[in-house]
């Protein structure tokens, strides 16, 4: 690891004001021994990505978050949301925003695709913050451990739609409502609002032979425009009480509980669109 | 009180655990087996309740005279295999029956014997397959390292293992497969002591991944449970300590040196040739990349197994974080 945890510490501290540093000393977290949890999240580097997420949140996205309160205080949940703009800002902005709006504060676990964790230093950092690579055996364990994993269930196509799909939800995975009926867990849709235009894609270049991406993307802005950001919490689908966790393994139930958790994040969406005033407000 | 066979005696773990074992009350006897003579097996506490039988496991024969011979005798209830080839350059058909083949013939015999009604098998965390598109903390239903590019080293234990699961629930003896982490300790084929050993630790550029250490202690207490425990099973045996391997080298006190991935390779190769050590690259290369960290829930439900020995690290525990430490 290129940074030493004290030196995240200090950076931190540095970077950040109080508010980062009380929400630091409140994170709750599984130490695993040496201040580490078993998937690599240090709290220290929490709060270095909380103090330069936090300014982007604040200022540049001016982030608006609705419904809050139906995050789970604690115990396991999954968050699943909508998924869009090149780069993963939604990701972060979502992460810092529960980071902010829970108390005591919790990190939600990113659920990131494989290739990230072949990204050098890239990997290292998001392990250190709280993402976890999207197999089956990761989701299980924090969700045994009671963690709030953070799903974009479009996944890479989501990232990566044209713009003239924007705010139109893409192919929807099923995995986030098997793993919360298994595991017991209720769903958190969540409608994020602005990210969908901050960087229009206009075309895909095929990445290299090789290459641990699954496309070179070519946005029509070098940097991602400070779009407002509107994230909407919906109540959550308590798909672990209205299914048997054996119910699993049935693909029907998992598809219905998934078009519900669909439909609920569209609903917000759509919602969240009739309400914004503009895209920069 | 039951009488306790260990093959492997006269390794770092075999010797500890033959101690403990003579310790026990729950013990009447032991039978240390090794391939030194017994003057060379001297660090053993030799006593009443210790026989000490030098044999060449590779050799079936042999295997069926010490089962069917002292071990008939004395009435041993427990195997514990230990027996396995330490070094991970060594390969060829004599470190295959030293790794495999003498465990298929205890576990032959062992269906058809008198008095053993218990099998524990040492086996590696090693046998898990390490990849970016799989769980970095692993339960025992993950993926083998079935790799056709997986070195000697790794297929006989992968084999080892597999052979012992096959016999699960078909043979008359209980059979329980121990999957230990890796023990931070010389002598024990540790390929991160060896590792960490180095003036310099090179590691991949831009990773960090967790690893998971165990002791000889806590190997020792998980052999121990298995060998009192009833039931069978696969059981992952983790180590106290969970850490990034950055820290790891800290701790030990190794300045450790990114380096490109594709170098690093080279650079172990070259090493290796020159100095002779006994650290692979191309045995590690994904573990140094993605990590892998055992969950030992099942360990701690079904044999009471919790580890509780940590690592004496050169350095000091609190060298890498002051954070005091939360039950996880």
């Amino acid at each position: 690891m290129p940074v030493h945890p004290t030196i995240a510490r200090a950076l931190a501290r540095a970077v950040g004001g109080r508010s980062v540093r009380e929400r630091a000393e409140k994170l709750a977290f599984a130490d695993a021994g040496h201040g580490f949890d078993p998937f690599g999240l240090h709290p220290d580097f929490v709060s270095v990505g909380d103090a330069i997420a936090s300014p982007l949140h604040r200022r540049y996205f001016r982030v608006k978050s609705y419904g809050a309160e139906n995050i789970p205080v604690t115990g396991p949940g999954v968050l699943a949301a909508n998924h869009s703009g090149t780069l993963p800002m939604d990701g972060a902005m979502l992460w810092t925003d529960v980071l902010h709006q829970t108390s005591p504060p919790r990190a939600a676990r990113p659920v990131a695709d494989y290739f990230v964790s072949t990204l050098p230093v890239v990997s290292t950092l998001f392990a250190r913050c709280g993402v976890v690579g999207g197999s089956r055996g990761n989701a299980r364990a924090l969700l045994e451990a009671g963690e709030l994993l953070m799903i974009f269930p479009e996944g890479v196509g989501g990232i990566g739609k044209p713009f003239s799909e924007r705010y139109r939800l893409q192919t929807w995975t099923k995995g986030h409502c098997e793993l919360a009926i298994r595991h017991g867990a209720p769903v958190i849709p969540i409608g994020i609002v602005g990210a969908e235009e901050q960087m229009p894609q206009i075309a895909r270049i095929p990445a290299p032979k090789g290459s641990p991406l699954p496309y070179i993307p070519v946005p029509a802005t070098l940097v991602p425009l400070p779009v407002r950001y509107h994230i909407h919490y919906g109540p959550p689908i308590p798909v672990h009480e209205d299914y048997r966790p054996d119910q699993a393994d049935d693909p029907a139930v998992v598809s219905e509980a998934a078009l519900r958790v669909k439909e609920a994040v569209q609903a917000l969406l759509d919602d969240g669109l009739a309400q914004r005033k503009g895209i920069f407000r | 009180m039951k009488a306790v066979l260990v093959t492997g005696a006269t390794t770092p773990v075999g010797e500890r655990l033959v101690r403990s074992l003579i310790a026990d009350t729950r013990v009447k006897h032991v039978i240390a087996v090794g391939l030194e003579p017994r003057e060379e097996a001297a660090p053993l506490p030799f006593g009443n309740r210790l026989t000490y039988v030098q044999a060449d496991l590779t050799r079936g024969r042999k295997v069926r005279e010490l089962l069917f011979g002292p071990a008939r005798d004395l009435g041993v209830e427990v195997v514990v295999h230990l027996s396995q080839h330490r070094d991970p350059n060594a390969w060829g058909k004599r470190v295959h029956r030293v790794n495999v083949e003498a465990l298929r013939s205890i576990l032959d015999l062992a269906h058809r014997h008198p008095t053993i009604r218990r099998v524990v098998v040492r086996s590696f965390a090693v046998v898990y397959k390490v990849s970016m598109d799989l769980p970095v903390f692993v339960t025992e239903d993950h993926p083998l390292n079935l790799g056709a590019g997986a070195p000697q080293y790794v297929r006989d234990r992968v084999e080892a293992d597999l052979t012992a699961c096959a016999r699960m629930g078909l043979s008359n003896a209980e059979i329980v497969v121990l999957r230990c982490a890796e023990a931070l300790a010389p002598g024990t084929g540790s390929q991160l002591f060896d590792f960490l050993e180095a003036p310099v630790a090179l590691r991949p550029m831009g990773f960090d991944p967790m690893l998971n250490v165990a002791t000889i202690a806590d190997m020792v207490c998980a052999i121990e449970a298995a060998t009192h425990g009833s039931g069978e099973g696969v059981f992952n045996i983790p180590g106290f300590d969970t850490l990034p391997l950055s820290a790891a080298c800290q701790k030990w006190g190794v300045p450790s040196l990114p380096v490109p991935g594709p170098m690093v390779h080279r650079l172990y190769s070259l090493r290796r040739r020159l100095v002779g050590s006994q650290f692979r690259y191309g045995l590690n290369r994904r573990r140094l990349h993605f990590g892998l960290v055992l969950d030992g829930t099942r360990a701690r439900e079904e044999l009471g197994y919790v580890p509780s020995h940590p690592v004496d690290w050169p350095i000091g525990a609190t060298a890498v974080s002051p954070l005091p430490r939360t039950p996880a």
